[in-house]
């Protein structure tokens, strides 16, 4: 993959925004409330078109959805009216695959997903740490070269979100995706990242920094926040995502 | 409740047929419940009244069918495309300001006594029911889950099939029950303005001769007949709405 790059220069939400992502990296955009963050990956997914730049993803120029991607949203965004295992095989029907075909790769990702017994429920009868899984299963089955998530777990409990943690790191390692990782948690994106992309305040919002997290992998994100070297990293960029989250305060 | 229900009911039934003999109601315009199923039963018992009963049923049927497919398609259309449904909005809303009754002399002119005047007549009531629901159900689509079904590679095709029609179902549903009625009652005036047969026909031939309890007859027999059809659309529409929780299911429709 060559480098994806976003430039947008837009009268609100993102100016020009650069950013380059290298194939089979884990990097979060983290920066204050309505920073834009969302925007730029909604551009990244090709959901939004820019006003002005471009973007590039594994060489080609992106027009239209970004069929490289996948994309896990902040909201529920599970179809209410499909079983767990119909949503699940969504994606591979979307691609022409006969439904009984794609019946077997979805129940793999059931189990997976740990939704084993409740292939035939309905999403409301569902906890909203198992809609999570039910969605993460639904992004992930179509192997996507890129992965898009949009603060996926800031609905979730601390407990349930740890554990969503680990399960996104598990499925990441070793399969060469690259994640692009937005949220407003630092810790998170610290624990989670090799990369982690500050954002000014908005609006007009620029990327205002970039820091190598070289953290050892494979990660125990159960301890992880408690390791010095962990630390170092989260007060640096703490330091400067500080003054954007004082700027967007005061504005 | 359905216990409560049915005393409300038989109070009713019971003050009126009390008033009536009475004397506090006059018999000649109030007739009498009794009176009435009595006029019901022989009305079955001689059969003449299932040739009426079938006409209006066909009738209403062919409205009520064409109008929803109509609708469907029209709110479906317009709800996609912005222009088109830009450029239709005043004609729709002059269209659909103009009372129904006013139309009916016109289509007896153009269609005739048969059923199709008021099978016309039926569609121009139920189209719009059914096409200003399917518009707002489509329009008011999660965006969320449409980008969701977008991102996970689904053609317009597929994005229609499963999820605008699906998430626009229960718009069309809460439709349907009022449209079944309304098609019904299109019909029967349709026939009550003209026409050689239907239960409309009865009730303004017993009109005409001051026959009372024939006019009560018509409408206890049509009431009966709404009642069945309605009680269908619920137990189809438990049937495809079965993904909904169950409280919200039954707040939307009402």
């Amino acid at each position: 993959m060559s480098n994806v790059t976003h430039q947008f220069a837009g009268y609100t939400a993102v100016e020009d925004v650069s950013l380059s992502v290298s194939q089979g990296r884990f990097v979060s955009v983290v920066g204050p409330s309505g920073c834009g963050k969302s925007t730029v990956l909604s551009i990244a997914a090709g959901l939004l078109a820019p006003t002005s730049g471009s973007v590039d993803v594994l060489g080609n120029r992106l027009e239209g959805i970004n069929r490289r991607a996948a994309y896990m949203f902040q909201q529920d965004a599970l179809l209410p009216w499909k079983t767990v295992l119909a949503n699940i095989t969504l994606g591979l029907e979307f691609r022409g695959m006969a439904v009984e075909a794609a019946r077997g790769p979805a129940l793999e990702w059931v189990r997976r997903a740990g939704l084993e017994g409740f292939e035939n429920h309905y999403p409301h009868q569902l906890s909203g740490g198992m809609r999570k899984r039910v969605a993460m299963a639904q992004t992930w089955i179509v192997d996507p070269d890129i992965v898009l998530m949009d603060e996926p777990f800031g609905a979730l409990d601390v407990h349930t979100r740890l554990r969503m943690e680990s399960e996104i790191l598990g499925l990441w390692s070793g399969s060469g995706k690259t994640v692009l990782f937005v949220t407003h948690d630092l810790e998170e994106a610290v624990a989670l990242s090799d990369e982690v992309v500050v954002l000014s305040a908005g609006p007009a919002s620029r990327v205002v920094g970039s820091y190598a997290v070289d953290l050892p992998r494979p990660r125990n994100l159960i301890d992880i926040r408690t390791d010095p070297e962990f630390n170092r990293i989260y007060t640096a960029i703490w330091r400067h995502l500080r003054t954007e989250v004082l700027k967007s305060y005061a504005s | 409740m359905i216990l409560w229900q049915g005393l409300l009911g038989a109070a009713f039934l019971l003050f009126w047929q009390a008033g009536a003999s009475l004397g506090i109601l006059d018999k000649f315009f109030f007739s009498r419940p009794g009176d009435i199923a009595a006029r019901v039963w022989q009305l079955f018992a001689a059969g003449t009244v299932w040739s009426h009963l079938a006409v209006t049923l066909l009738e209403a049927a062919l409205s009520f069918g064409i109008g929803v497919a109509s609708g469907i398609l029209a709110g479906f259309v317009l709800a996609r495309n912005h222009f088109l449904a830009a450029l239709f909005d005043p004609y729709i809303r002059v269209a659909n300001a103009l009372p129904r009754v006013v139309l009916a002399p016109i289509f007896l002119l153009w269609f005739g006594l048969g059923i199709w005047s008021k099978v016309a007549l039926g569609v121009t009531v139920v189209f719009f029911i059914v096409f200003f629901n399917t518009f707002q159900g489509v329009r008011e689509v999660d965006p969320v889950i449409v980008n969701n079904a977008r991102m996970l590679g689904a053609t317009e095709r597929q994005l229609i099939r499963h999820v605008l029609i699906p998430s626009a179902l229960t718009w069309i549903f809460s439709s349907l029950h009022i449209s079944i009625g309304f098609a019904i009652i299109a019909v029967v005036v349709g026939e009550y303005l003209g026409a050689s047969r239907g239960i409309g026909y009865l009730i303004a031939q017993a009109e005409g001769v001051f026959d009372t309890t024939g006019v009560f007859a018509g409408m206890a027999i049509l009431a009966a007949v709404v009642l069945l059809v309605g009680w269908g659309v619920d137990r189809l529409e438990r049937a495809l709405l079965r993904w909904k929780p169950r409280a919200a299911a039954s707040r939307e429709v009402a």
